[in-house]
Protein backbone atom coordinates (compact mmCIF):
# COMPACT_ATOMS: atom_id res chain seq x y z
CA UNK A 1 0.00 0.00 0.00
CA UNK A 2 1.03 3.56 -0.72
CA UNK A 3 2.26 5.71 1.79
CA UNK A 4 -0.11 8.64 1.42
CA UNK A 5 -2.83 6.02 1.27
CA UNK A 6 -2.07 4.19 4.67
CA UNK A 7 -2.13 7.74 5.83
CA UNK A 8 -5.20 8.55 5.10
CA UNK A 9 -7.04 5.18 6.04
CA UNK A 10 -4.84 6.00 9.88
CA UNK A 11 -6.35 9.47 9.95
CA UNK A 12 -10.04 7.31 9.30
CA UNK A 13 -9.70 5.00 11.87
CA UNK A 14 -8.41 8.05 14.30
CA UNK A 15 -11.49 10.26 13.17
CA UNK A 16 -13.46 7.15 13.71
CA UNK A 17 -12.54 6.07 17.19
CA UNK A 18 -12.37 9.61 17.89
CA UNK A 19 -15.57 10.44 17.00
CA UNK A 20 -17.00 7.54 19.58
CA UNK A 21 -14.70 8.82 22.98
CA UNK A 22 -16.34 12.20 22.07
CA UNK A 23 -20.18 10.48 22.10
CA UNK A 24 -19.04 8.56 25.11
CA UNK A 25 -17.41 10.92 27.21
CA UNK A 26 -19.57 14.35 27.34
CA UNK A 27 -20.10 16.38 29.74
CA UNK A 28 -23.70 15.49 31.26
CA UNK A 29 -24.40 19.03 32.56
CA UNK A 30 -22.35 22.58 32.42
CA UNK A 31 -23.03 23.13 35.72
CA UNK A 32 -22.13 19.67 37.34
CA UNK A 33 -18.65 18.71 37.87
CA UNK A 34 -18.83 15.34 38.57
CA UNK A 35 -20.71 12.48 40.64
CA UNK A 36 -19.88 9.85 42.82
CA UNK A 37 -20.96 6.99 45.19
CA UNK A 38 -19.29 7.55 48.78
CA UNK A 39 -19.07 4.69 51.50
CA UNK A 40 -21.90 2.49 51.15
CA UNK A 41 -25.13 5.01 51.23
CA UNK A 42 -23.77 8.22 50.14
CA UNK A 43 -23.53 10.33 46.76
CA UNK A 44 -21.26 12.98 46.26
CA UNK A 45 -22.24 15.76 43.59
CA UNK A 46 -19.53 18.38 42.92
CA UNK A 47 -20.38 21.16 41.23
CA UNK A 48 -19.07 24.05 39.20
CA UNK A 49 -19.76 26.61 41.43
CA UNK A 50 -20.79 27.36 45.07
CA UNK A 51 -25.10 27.17 45.48
CA UNK A 52 -27.62 28.61 47.61
CA UNK A 53 -27.96 26.52 50.27
CA UNK A 54 -31.98 26.67 51.03
CA UNK A 55 -32.13 24.89 48.05
CA UNK A 56 -29.39 22.72 48.18
CA UNK A 57 -31.16 21.91 51.80
CA UNK A 58 -34.47 20.90 50.15
CA UNK A 59 -34.75 17.12 49.45
CA UNK A 60 -37.86 17.58 47.02
CA UNK A 61 -34.80 19.30 44.48
CA UNK A 62 -33.12 15.73 44.40
CA UNK A 63 -34.34 12.64 43.03
CA UNK A 64 -32.44 8.97 42.43
CA UNK A 65 -32.97 5.45 41.20
CA UNK A 66 -31.58 3.27 39.49
CA UNK A 67 -31.54 3.24 35.88
CA UNK A 68 -32.98 0.03 35.23
CA UNK A 69 -36.02 0.28 37.23
CA UNK A 70 -37.15 4.23 36.79
CA UNK A 71 -40.18 3.45 38.42
CA UNK A 72 -38.32 2.96 42.33
CA UNK A 73 -37.47 6.43 43.81
CA UNK A 74 -34.66 5.58 46.59
CA UNK A 75 -35.45 7.36 49.56
CA UNK A 76 -33.11 10.05 50.85
CA UNK A 77 -32.69 10.23 54.89
CA UNK A 78 -30.51 13.60 54.72
CA UNK A 79 -28.50 16.10 52.22
CA UNK A 80 -25.50 18.02 53.80
CA UNK A 81 -23.44 21.28 52.22
CA UNK A 82 -20.00 21.23 52.34
CA UNK A 83 -18.25 24.64 53.89
CA UNK A 84 -16.84 26.01 50.44
CA UNK A 85 -20.88 25.53 49.21
CA UNK A 86 -19.76 23.23 45.86
CA UNK A 87 -20.35 19.87 47.29
CA UNK A 88 -23.53 17.99 47.90
CA UNK A 89 -24.10 14.98 49.96
CA UNK A 90 -26.75 12.91 50.01
CA UNK A 91 -27.39 10.20 52.01
CA UNK A 92 -29.60 7.23 51.63
CA UNK A 93 -31.58 5.50 54.00
CA UNK A 94 -30.70 2.23 52.33
CA UNK A 95 -27.69 0.45 51.38
CA UNK A 96 -27.04 1.30 47.40
CA UNK A 97 -26.37 -1.33 44.85
CA UNK A 98 -23.36 0.57 43.49
CA UNK A 99 -22.66 -2.28 40.64
CA UNK A 100 -26.00 -0.61 38.61
CA UNK A 101 -25.37 2.64 37.41
CA UNK A 102 -28.13 5.07 38.90
CA UNK A 103 -29.76 7.99 37.89
CA UNK A 104 -30.06 11.20 39.39
CA UNK A 105 -31.71 14.29 38.46
CA UNK A 106 -31.63 17.58 40.48
CA UNK A 107 -34.02 19.86 39.90
CA UNK A 108 -33.64 24.03 39.55
CA UNK A 109 -30.16 24.57 40.66
CA UNK A 110 -29.73 27.70 42.09
CA UNK A 111 -25.95 29.32 42.25
CA UNK A 112 -25.47 32.69 43.75
CA UNK A 113 -29.60 33.55 42.99
CA UNK A 114 -28.94 32.52 39.13
CA UNK A 115 -31.29 29.60 38.03
CA UNK A 116 -28.85 27.04 36.03
CA UNK A 117 -31.44 24.21 34.99
CA UNK A 118 -32.43 20.90 36.04
CA UNK A 119 -29.68 18.16 35.61
CA UNK A 120 -30.25 14.50 34.76
CA UNK A 121 -26.82 12.82 35.90
CA UNK A 122 -25.65 8.78 35.80
CA UNK A 123 -23.54 8.13 39.19
CA UNK A 124 -21.24 5.09 38.35
CA UNK A 125 -18.46 3.63 40.00
CA UNK A 126 -14.85 4.30 38.72
CA UNK A 127 -15.52 4.46 35.01
CA UNK A 128 -12.17 2.34 33.88
CA UNK A 129 -13.31 -0.36 36.61
CA UNK A 130 -16.80 0.00 35.43
CA UNK A 131 -16.04 -0.81 31.92
CA UNK A 132 -13.91 -3.60 32.88
CA UNK A 133 -16.38 -5.28 34.75
CA UNK A 134 -18.78 -4.96 31.49
CA UNK A 135 -16.07 -6.76 29.16
CA UNK A 136 -15.19 -9.58 32.16
CA UNK A 137 -18.59 -9.64 32.84
CA UNK A 138 -19.71 -10.45 28.83
CA UNK A 139 -16.86 -12.57 28.65
CA UNK A 140 -16.90 -14.83 31.67
CA UNK A 141 -19.52 -14.14 34.25
CA UNK A 142 -22.22 -13.73 31.60
CA UNK A 143 -20.80 -15.72 28.80
CA UNK A 144 -23.39 -15.90 26.27
CA UNK A 145 -22.62 -19.18 25.27
CA UNK A 146 -22.65 -21.09 28.89
CA UNK A 147 -24.77 -18.82 30.84
CA UNK A 148 -27.42 -17.82 28.49
CA UNK A 149 -27.05 -20.51 25.78
CA UNK A 150 -27.07 -18.36 22.81
CA UNK A 151 -25.61 -18.95 19.33
CA UNK A 152 -25.37 -23.27 20.00
CA UNK A 153 -26.01 -23.93 16.70
CA UNK A 154 -22.49 -22.01 15.64
CA UNK A 155 -20.93 -23.28 18.97
CA UNK A 156 -21.77 -27.26 18.45
CA UNK A 157 -21.08 -27.25 14.21
CA UNK A 158 -17.48 -25.19 14.58
CA UNK A 159 -15.98 -26.59 17.97
CA UNK A 160 -14.71 -29.90 16.36
CA UNK A 161 -11.35 -29.02 15.70
CA UNK A 162 -9.36 -26.43 17.31
CA UNK A 163 -8.12 -24.18 14.03
CA UNK A 164 -11.85 -23.97 13.43
CA UNK A 165 -12.91 -22.94 16.65
CA UNK A 166 -10.21 -20.29 16.70
CA UNK A 167 -10.90 -19.35 13.25
CA UNK A 168 -14.54 -19.01 13.63
CA UNK A 169 -14.05 -17.24 16.81
CA UNK A 170 -11.66 -14.30 15.81
CA UNK A 171 -14.02 -13.99 12.53
CA UNK A 172 -16.88 -13.73 15.17
CA UNK A 173 -15.35 -11.05 17.41
CA UNK A 174 -14.50 -8.89 14.79
CA UNK A 175 -18.11 -9.01 12.74
CA UNK A 176 -19.49 -8.27 16.21
CA UNK A 177 -17.50 -5.26 17.13
CA UNK A 178 -18.34 -4.09 13.52
CA UNK A 179 -22.18 -4.47 13.90
CA UNK A 180 -22.72 -3.79 17.54
CA UNK A 181 -20.78 -0.82 16.98
CA UNK A 182 -23.17 0.17 13.85
CA UNK A 183 -26.25 -0.90 15.54
CA UNK A 184 -25.06 1.87 18.87
CA UNK A 185 -24.76 4.49 16.44
CA UNK A 186 -28.28 3.84 14.40
CA UNK A 187 -29.86 3.32 17.64
CA UNK A 188 -28.49 6.34 19.50
CA UNK A 189 -28.66 8.41 16.19
CA UNK A 190 -31.84 7.70 14.08
CA UNK A 191 -34.03 5.34 15.88
CA UNK A 192 -34.18 6.92 19.00
CA UNK A 193 -34.97 10.54 17.95
CA UNK A 194 -37.51 9.22 15.64
CA UNK A 195 -39.07 7.48 18.05
CA UNK A 196 -38.35 3.93 16.08
CA UNK A 197 -37.33 1.76 18.55
CA UNK A 198 -39.84 -0.53 18.43
CA UNK A 199 -38.47 -1.45 15.11
CA UNK A 200 -34.75 -2.19 16.19
CA UNK A 201 -35.17 -5.78 15.93
CA UNK A 202 -35.53 -5.36 12.06
CA UNK A 203 -32.71 -2.83 11.91
CA UNK A 204 -30.05 -5.07 13.62
CA UNK A 205 -30.84 -7.92 11.47
CA UNK A 206 -29.83 -5.48 8.27
CA UNK A 207 -26.91 -3.96 10.11
CA UNK A 208 -25.55 -7.62 10.92
CA UNK A 209 -26.21 -8.60 7.37
CA UNK A 210 -24.53 -5.54 5.98
CA UNK A 211 -21.17 -6.06 7.88
CA UNK A 212 -20.99 -9.80 7.24
CA UNK A 213 -21.15 -8.65 3.54
CA UNK A 214 -18.94 -5.82 4.24
CA UNK A 215 -16.55 -7.95 5.83
CA UNK A 216 -16.61 -10.37 2.94
CA UNK A 217 -16.02 -8.08 0.28
CA UNK A 218 -13.81 -5.81 1.82
CA UNK A 219 -11.80 -9.18 3.16
CA UNK A 220 -11.68 -10.95 -0.08
CA UNK A 221 -9.44 -8.32 -2.01
CA UNK A 222 -7.28 -6.88 0.82
CA UNK A 223 -6.42 -10.15 2.33
CA UNK A 224 -7.01 -13.26 0.20
CA UNK A 225 -5.20 -15.57 2.80
CA UNK A 226 -7.17 -14.50 5.78
CA UNK A 227 -10.10 -14.82 3.34
CA UNK A 228 -9.64 -18.42 2.52
CA UNK A 229 -8.83 -18.86 5.99
CA UNK A 230 -11.64 -16.95 7.69
CA UNK A 231 -13.86 -16.80 4.55
CA UNK A 232 -16.22 -20.09 5.62
CA UNK A 233 -17.12 -18.93 9.08
CA UNK A 234 -18.26 -15.74 7.94
CA UNK A 235 -21.63 -16.77 6.47
CA UNK A 236 -22.29 -18.93 9.71
CA UNK A 237 -21.73 -15.38 11.84
CA UNK A 238 -24.96 -14.32 10.20
CA UNK A 239 -26.84 -17.20 11.72
CA UNK A 240 -25.89 -16.62 15.33
CA UNK A 241 -27.78 -15.48 17.76
CA UNK A 242 -25.75 -13.94 20.31
CA UNK A 243 -24.67 -11.11 17.25
CA UNK A 244 -27.93 -9.86 17.30
CA UNK A 245 -28.51 -10.30 21.21
CA UNK A 246 -25.53 -8.19 21.72
CA UNK A 247 -27.53 -4.97 19.95
CA UNK A 248 -30.69 -5.51 21.57
CA UNK A 249 -28.86 -5.50 25.17
CA UNK A 250 -26.77 -2.67 24.76
CA UNK A 251 -29.74 -0.60 23.07
CA UNK A 252 -32.22 -1.93 26.28
CA UNK A 253 -29.65 -0.68 28.77
CA UNK A 254 -28.63 2.29 26.88
CA UNK A 255 -25.10 2.19 26.99
CA UNK A 256 -22.69 4.62 26.05
CA UNK A 257 -20.24 4.21 23.37
CA UNK A 258 -17.59 2.60 25.13
CA UNK A 259 -19.78 0.59 26.97
CA UNK A 260 -21.27 -0.76 24.00
CA UNK A 261 -17.77 -1.62 22.77
CA UNK A 262 -16.42 -3.04 25.37
CA UNK A 263 -19.66 -5.57 26.02
CA UNK A 264 -19.08 -6.60 21.52
CA UNK A 265 -15.47 -7.13 22.48
CA UNK A 266 -16.53 -9.29 25.96
CA UNK A 267 -19.36 -11.22 23.73
CA UNK A 268 -17.01 -11.88 21.08
CA UNK A 269 -13.77 -12.98 23.44
CA UNK A 270 -16.49 -15.17 25.52
CA UNK A 271 -17.60 -16.95 22.18
CA UNK A 272 -13.76 -17.36 21.22
CA UNK A 273 -13.10 -18.69 24.74
CA UNK A 274 -16.23 -21.32 24.88
CA UNK A 275 -14.92 -22.46 21.30
CA UNK A 276 -11.58 -22.95 22.28
CA UNK A 277 -12.75 -25.11 25.59
CA UNK A 278 -14.95 -26.78 23.91
CA UNK A 279 -13.03 -27.69 21.13
CA UNK A 280 -9.99 -28.83 23.29
CA UNK A 281 -12.41 -31.39 25.28
CA UNK A 282 -13.90 -32.45 21.60
CA UNK A 283 -10.51 -33.04 20.41
CA UNK A 284 -9.50 -35.34 23.15
CA UNK A 285 -13.27 -37.40 23.41
CA UNK A 286 -12.11 -38.02 19.43
CA UNK A 287 -9.77 -40.82 20.79
CA UNK A 288 -11.68 -41.17 24.35
CA UNK A 289 -14.21 -44.64 24.77
CA UNK A 290 -17.29 -43.58 24.41
CA UNK A 291 -20.46 -45.90 24.24
CA UNK A 292 -21.88 -46.20 20.71
CA UNK A 293 -25.09 -44.24 22.50
CA UNK A 294 -22.93 -40.93 23.50
CA UNK A 295 -20.91 -40.96 20.27
CA UNK A 296 -20.46 -37.44 18.62
CA UNK A 297 -23.10 -35.08 19.03
CA UNK A 298 -24.72 -36.49 22.23
CA UNK A 299 -21.31 -36.70 24.34
CA UNK A 300 -20.82 -33.04 23.54
CA UNK A 301 -23.81 -31.86 24.31
CA UNK A 302 -23.04 -33.35 27.78
CA UNK A 303 -19.82 -31.49 27.55
CA UNK A 304 -21.71 -28.39 27.07
CA UNK A 305 -23.80 -28.82 30.08
CA UNK A 306 -20.65 -29.80 32.45
CA UNK A 307 -18.80 -26.62 30.95
CA UNK A 308 -22.44 -24.64 31.91
CA UNK A 309 -22.14 -26.27 35.51
CA UNK A 310 -18.36 -25.06 35.84
CA UNK A 311 -19.34 -21.51 34.41
CA UNK A 312 -22.26 -20.95 37.14
CA UNK A 313 -19.37 -20.87 39.72
CA UNK A 314 -18.52 -17.11 38.39
CA UNK A 315 -22.44 -16.31 39.14
CA UNK A 316 -23.18 -13.31 41.06
CA UNK A 317 -19.18 -12.82 41.46
CA UNK A 318 -18.58 -8.75 41.02
CA UNK A 319 -14.84 -7.76 40.23
CA UNK A 320 -13.83 -3.78 41.23
CA UNK B 1 -57.49 5.76 10.58
CA UNK B 2 -55.32 7.99 13.40
CA UNK B 3 -53.74 10.24 11.33
CA UNK B 4 -50.91 10.24 14.10
CA UNK B 5 -49.87 6.51 13.27
CA UNK B 6 -49.97 7.16 9.69
CA UNK B 7 -47.48 9.58 10.58
CA UNK B 8 -45.05 7.32 12.46
CA UNK B 9 -45.78 4.75 9.81
CA UNK B 10 -44.69 6.57 6.98
CA UNK B 11 -41.82 8.29 9.07
CA UNK B 12 -40.68 4.80 9.75
CA UNK B 13 -41.05 3.80 6.21
CA UNK B 14 -39.10 6.67 5.53
CA UNK B 15 -36.02 6.20 7.65
CA UNK B 16 -35.86 2.91 6.74
CA UNK B 17 -36.01 3.72 3.40
CA UNK B 18 -33.16 5.62 3.35
CA UNK B 19 -30.99 3.53 5.71
CA UNK B 20 -31.61 0.84 3.41
CA UNK B 21 -30.61 2.82 0.01
CA UNK B 22 -27.60 3.89 2.06
CA UNK B 23 -26.38 1.48 3.25
CA UNK B 24 -26.94 -0.64 -0.54
CA UNK B 25 -25.34 2.09 -2.43
CA UNK B 26 -22.37 1.96 0.33
CA UNK B 27 -22.20 -2.20 -0.58
CA UNK B 28 -22.73 -1.75 -4.56
CA UNK B 29 -19.76 0.66 -4.36
CA UNK B 30 -17.65 -1.37 -1.63
CA UNK B 31 -18.20 -4.41 -3.88
CA UNK B 32 -16.64 -2.33 -7.41
CA UNK B 33 -13.89 -1.20 -5.77
CA UNK B 34 -13.56 -4.33 -4.02
CA UNK B 35 -13.72 -6.78 -7.17
CA UNK B 36 -11.85 -9.57 -7.02
CA UNK B 37 -11.56 -10.70 -10.82
CA UNK B 38 -13.10 -14.64 -10.84
CA UNK B 39 -11.36 -16.86 -13.41
CA UNK B 40 -13.82 -17.98 -15.60
CA UNK B 41 -12.09 -21.38 -15.96
CA UNK B 42 -12.63 -22.43 -13.14
CA UNK B 43 -16.47 -21.91 -13.80
CA UNK B 44 -16.04 -24.44 -16.86
CA UNK B 45 -14.29 -27.14 -15.06
CA UNK B 46 -16.49 -27.37 -12.21
CA UNK B 47 -19.41 -27.69 -15.36
CA UNK B 48 -17.60 -30.38 -16.91
CA UNK B 49 -16.71 -32.57 -13.74
CA UNK B 50 -19.24 -34.80 -12.05
CA UNK B 51 -20.48 -32.50 -9.12
CA UNK B 52 -21.04 -35.21 -6.62
CA UNK B 53 -18.89 -33.49 -3.78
Amino acid sequence: MKKVQRQRVLLGWILLVGLFLFAGCDSEHRFVKRTAFKGANQIVITFAGPVDEPWAKKMDHYAVYEKQDPDILLSLAGVTLSQDKTTVTLTFQETLNQEQPHVLSVKEIQSQGKPQGTALLTVKKAYLGYLLSVLLGAMIIKNFVFTKYLGLCVFFGTSQKKSTAVGMGVTFTLVMVASAMMSWFMYQFVLKPFRLDFLQIVVFIGLVSLSVQAVDTILRKVNPALFKAFGVYLVLVIANCIILAVPLILANNEYNALESLMLAVGAGGGFLVALFLMSSVRERLEVANVPPTYRGLPIAFITAGLFALAFMGFSGMSIF
Amino acid sequence: MDPVLVKSALIAVAVLGCIGLLFGIGLALAAQKFSVKANPKVEEVLEVLAGAQ
